[in-house]
């Protein structure tokens, strides 16, 4: 006959584990129970009223040679681990440094099991007995940890008066820094603490007052030596003044036109500006200093137009109105624009308008100015303004006669 | 006005009652940039509150090198940050005049002179009232972008009275002596040299007569004098007097 069981199943009911916070309830227990979970029963069934309480515990469940009920009563022959001010809210757990003199008794409730716990647990058992932290200490070190510590509370003390030795010491080596500092006459917004003292340059006077007064003698003349020249120069230039005015018309003329013939000739020797060269000016500052090298002074006279470059052609005119641009670069690149330059652009009228007289249709719109008399020069412009002529014939376009459609290639 | 310790009013740039310098706000002599970093930097913030034109003195005494912003931050000298308190106060001249005057502290002397340059108006003033420091020969240290350099209280006045810009300012426009003496509002610079100058003219004379016609003197003639010496004596009677 198979066994009634109304599980289902061939397993033996296991003891229920302990679960927090979730209320125990069991059913009803078959004869197949070990005799060992008995006791547990009973232990159960003693503590009933109360909250169910947890099967595998190294709490003592039997009879207490301390009674609970008279917990704050008690003092415990071995020493109470002092919870230290930080631990406040861990006061229930007991770290493996504090605990090590429980350890031997904790290990033992481990291995122990429920049914020596009344034996061994009763010696170090405290009303108030903190939860241990199970922490693993190898035999080796457990000799170790055997050894009686100092009570925590003298350790405590002992790392209060460590920490207030260590601020003495720092206090003692900053008093010594500022000290030294102010010493060195260094002010406190300073901050180039490393000014290199051989870098700096030594100002104290009297060192050697014949060649100080030597050297600034020497300085004192440099000066006026200055002032002399300025006013010099200042001279010549008045000098030069009335000199050019009490000539006569025909003298300035002559000596002007040595002085320009001597410029064209400088200008000789240099080339001409090409067709559509692009054009450099030397810039108008930095000009005719006494004081320039030789060097430099060739350099701003060299001759900036007539310089060609090694791999340029020559000249653009015969070139095909297409190739005609400054900047050979931007030759055939997709979405070139027909602008040349500025000046072709430029639509300005600089100048031309000048010392014309007034007229009276100067106000007037373009549609309402009469035609040009005589057939003027196309002062306006603008694509609207001019009549319509013959068609320009480009020169690149390759000259077709009006039936030929498309471009032959024959 | 009274003595606000803060002086935050003169920074301020838009409510400023004060004591104009040509026609603006003292500080505004400084540029922008420099002006941003005097007022950042330690030493204003640490030193210079409140300070007065006595307690100034105090600061200025310790001061040991003179220069505008160095380093790559721009960093200003205290020289600056205190020439810059002395603009924001503005103290009058008799007191500028006494820091000016001070024997003992070269330092002291050298920022009432960048004072002066700054501060005065009348070209005539500043010329007479610098030129005579240019008789003193001490040596001055001078933070420059990077590094020291040596210099002298002559030439530090020197340059104040010729150069454009010194100590990382701008300074104001200063006619120039030639145009002064030409409008008569000035006399010709005396030279601290004085007699020997005129003995070293004399010697030129001397030499460039019995030579004759050698007029050009080689450079390395102290006195640098190419003239011919007759010339020299007239023009110097008239305009140079004894210079």
């Amino acid at each position: 006959m198979p066994p009634l069981s109304s599980r289902m199943t061939k397993n033996r009911p296991q003891p229920i584990r302990y679960r927090p916070g979730k209320a125990e309830v069991q059913d009803e227990v078959s004869e197949d129970e070990e005799s060992e979970s008995s006791e547990d029963e009973a232990a159960r069934e003693e503590v009933a009223p109360r909250a169910p309480q947890p099967k595998a515990t190294s709490f003592p469940s039997k009879k207490l040679a301390v009674d609970l009920s008279k917990a704050d009563q008690q003092t415990s022959a071995a020493p109470k681990p002092v919870p230290k001010k930080q631990d406040d809210d861990l006061e229930g757990f007991v770290t493996a440094s504090e605990s090590s003199e429980e350890e031997a008794g904790g290990s033992s409730d481990e291995k122990g099991g429920e049914s020596s716990e009344e034996e061994e647990e009763s010696s170090d058992d405290e009303p108030k007995k903190p939860m241990l932290r199970p922490t693993f200490i190898s035999k080796a070190k457990r000799a170790q940890q055997a050894q009686p510590q100092r009570s925590t509370e003298d350790e405590a003390a002992e790392m209060e008066r460590k920490r207030k030795e260590k601020a003495d010491e720092m206090l003692q080596a900053q008093l010594e820094r500022d000290a030294a500092n102010r010493a060195a006459g260094r002010k406190a917004w300073d901050d180039d603490a490393d000014i290199n003292p051989e870098d700096q340059v030594d100002d104290t006077d009297g060192i050697d007052p014949e060649a100080e007064r030597a050297a600034w003698k020497l300085r004192e003349l440099k000066r006026v030596r200055r002032d002399r020249l300025a006013i010099e120069e200042k001279e010549k230039e008045r000098e030069e003044i009335e000199r050019r005015r009490n000539m006569t018309a025909e003298e300035r003329e002559a000596e002007d036109k040595v002085y320009i013939d001597a410029q064209n000739e400088e200008r000789e020797g240099k080339g001409q500006m090409g067709f559509m060269q692009k054009y450099h000016h030397k810039g108008a500052f930095f000009v005719g200093d006494d004081e320039q090298d030789e060097e430099v002074k060739k350099v701003m006279n060299r001759d900036l137009a007539g310089a060609r470059y090694v791999d340029e052609s020559g000249d653009k005119g015969v070139l095909p109105e297409y190739m005609r641009i400054r900047d050979m670069t931007k030759l055939g690149k997709k979405g070139r624009t027909k602008y040349k330059d500025l000046k072709a652009e430029d639509t300005g009228r600089w100048g031309t308008d000048l010392g014309k007289k007034r007229r009276d249709y100067d106000g007037l719109d373009d549609r309402f100015r009469p035609d040009e008399r005589g057939g003027g020069e196309r002062e306006q412009t603008g694509a609207n303004a001019q009549p319509v002529g013959e068609r320009r014939r480009r020169e690149d376009d390759g000259y077709r006669d009006r039936d030929d459609k498309r471009a032959r290639y024959d | 006005m009274a003595h606000q310790a803060d002086a935050k009013k003169s920074l301020d740039e838009r409510g400023y009652t004060g004591a104009l310098i040509r026609g603006d706000n003292p500080l505004k002599l400084f540029e922008k940039a420099v002006r941003d970093r005097i007022v950042d930097s330690y030493y204003w913030k640490e030193q210079c509150f409140g300070l007065n034109a006595a307690t100034l003195l105090d600061r200025a005494v310790e001061l040991t090198f003179i220069g505008g912003t160095y380093g790559v931050a721009q960093k200003p000298t205290p020289f600056l940050c205190l020439a810059f308190k002395l603009l924001q106060l503005t103290p009058d001249k008799e007191i500028i005049l006494f820091y000016l005057e001070q024997e003992e502290y070269k330092y002291l002397r050298a920022l009432a002179a960048f004072y002066i340059r700054l501060a005065w108006e009348k070209d005539a003033d500043v010329y007479t009232t610098l030129e005579p420091y240019l008789s003193d020969s001490r040596k001055l240290k001078r933070r420059i972008r990077e590094g020291w350099a040596l210099t002298h209280v002559d030439e530090f006045i020197d340059d104040l009275l010729l150069k454009n810009r010194v100590c990382a300012t701008t300074l104001p426009k200063l006619n120039p002596r030639l145009f002064l003496e030409d409008e008569d509002r000035l006399e010709p610079r005396v030279s601290a040299l004085g007699e020997e100058l005129e003995e070293l003219d004399h010697d030129d004379e001397r030499d460039s007569a019995s030579d004759g016609e050698v007029e050009e003197l080689p450079n390395g003639h102290a006195n640098g004098d190419g003239r011919p010496g007759s010339d020299g004596e007239v023009v110097s009677d008239e305009e140079m007097d004894g210079d």
